[in-house]
């Protein structure tokens, strides 16, 4: 049953993985600690909600805990997130997940763990703010300099690209 | 076509194959370290209760063994002395309280009696004649015999008796004829011992 598990959710959640850890081998420790999470916890699942979800949320917590003493967020000027136009961002459309990723990953943790938390994983700024022990103000700021940064690199690879 | 938001969320890629063998591996260690822990954790407490019962159970025994047997039998002993004792003093008491009662009582038994006496017609219908303990006939008067009922039911007697009897004593210790149980003298002096018996 766990080989079953770990076989049918282990690349989606290995991706998940990849997204917050700084490398590879974080990345593997990450989800050998999330698939024994599960393994342990999965008697606490209530059937509320998809399953995925809930085994996603689990690899999202496993990799916060992992990088916390890394992820150092510091409340800076106010930013406001809409300053940075989304625009910009979607310019990643049009290139390939693998692409997206090598850049969303030149993010230093903290950054890329707001961003995917709140871009990618749909999180709120309350909720982010929760789980990293942050104000919502600082998830907010944290956010803006993500995507500014994020910007400034899409504008050299479009370069690049172009 | 999908945005960067949906492919990085929907971002799938195969995790190296070592990760499984190190994940089964802790999983295996988990489960035969807590049945181990378990194991002997249930062991122990099965030990240690089986034990404990024991000990309860044989100290329980010896203090019952120790106090509450002996002490049973023991009382159970005094009680069946008591009360064979207090039934054949009863008995006793009953039997020679009936005979004279009945004695005295029943005028015709009393002339029966009487008339075993030939000799002296006139005094033997004042007179009783009775068995004394050791066989012996006795004389005695309707209310000596009052009196002894009297004392074998352990209420003293009123006190011109005591009067009567002590100066009856009186004259038998200064006669010179000693005093035997086929006198009235020597049946009262053993009706008030035996009144200080039963007191005792």
């Amino acid at each position: 049953m766990q080989r079953l598990l770990y076989e049918r959710f282990a690349s989606k959640m290995y991706g998940v993985c990849v997204r917050y850890a700084e490398n590879t081998e974080d990345a593997n420790d990450v989800m050998q600690e999330g698939f024994i999470k599960v393994y342990r916890n999965i008697s606490k699942f209530r059937g509320e909600g998809s399953f995925e979800g809930w085994i996603r949320r689990i690899f999202i917590h496993t990799a916060i805990e992992h990088y916390r003493k890394k992820i150092k967020l510091f409340h800076v000027t106010e930013i406001s997130e809409n300053t940075i136009e989304d625009d910009r961002l979607n310019a990643l459309d049009s290139l390939a997940a693998k692409d997206i990723l090598k850049i969303v990953n030149e993010l230093s943790p903290g950054y890329k763990a707001v961003f995917n938390m709140h871009v990618i994983e749909g999180y709120s700024h309350k909720e982010i703010a929760e789980i990293l022990g942050i104000t919502e103000g600082t998830s907010k700021s944290q956010l803006a300099r993500a995507k500014a940064v994020l910007k400034k690199i899409i504008e050299v690879r479009s370069i690049k690209i172009n | 076509m999908q945005n960067f938001k949906e492919k990085l969320f929907n971002y799938e890629t195969p995790p190296p194959e070592e990760i499984w063998h190190h994940i089964a591996g802790e999983i295996n260690n988990e489960n035969v370290v807590k049945m181990r822990g378990h194991k002997k954790n249930k062991f122990v407490f099965y030990t240690v209760a089986a034990a404990a019962s024991v000990v309860i159970i044989f100290l329980g025994s010896v203090f019952l063994k120790k106090n509450s047997t002996p002490k049973y039998s023991y009382q159970n002993k005094l009680d069946q002395q008591n009360l064979l004792l207090a039934q054949e003093t009863k008995d006793s008491v009953q039997l020679n309280q009936l005979i004279l009662e009945s004695i005295i009582n029943n005028p015709k038994e009393k002339k029966e009696i009487v008339s075993q006496e030939p000799d002296d017609n006139i005094k033997s219908k004042t007179y009783l004649t009775v068995a004394d303990p050791e066989g012996q006939p006795v004389k005695i008067s309707p209310k000596v015999a009052t009196l002894i009922i009297s004392a074998d039911n352990g209420y003293p007697p009123k006190p011109i008796w005591c009067k009567e009897i002590r100066r009856w004593q009186n004259i038998m210790l200064n006669s010179t004829i000693s005093p035997t149980s086929a006198n009235f003298a020597d049946l009262v002096q053993l009706a008030a011992n035996k009144q200080i018996m039963n007191k005792d």
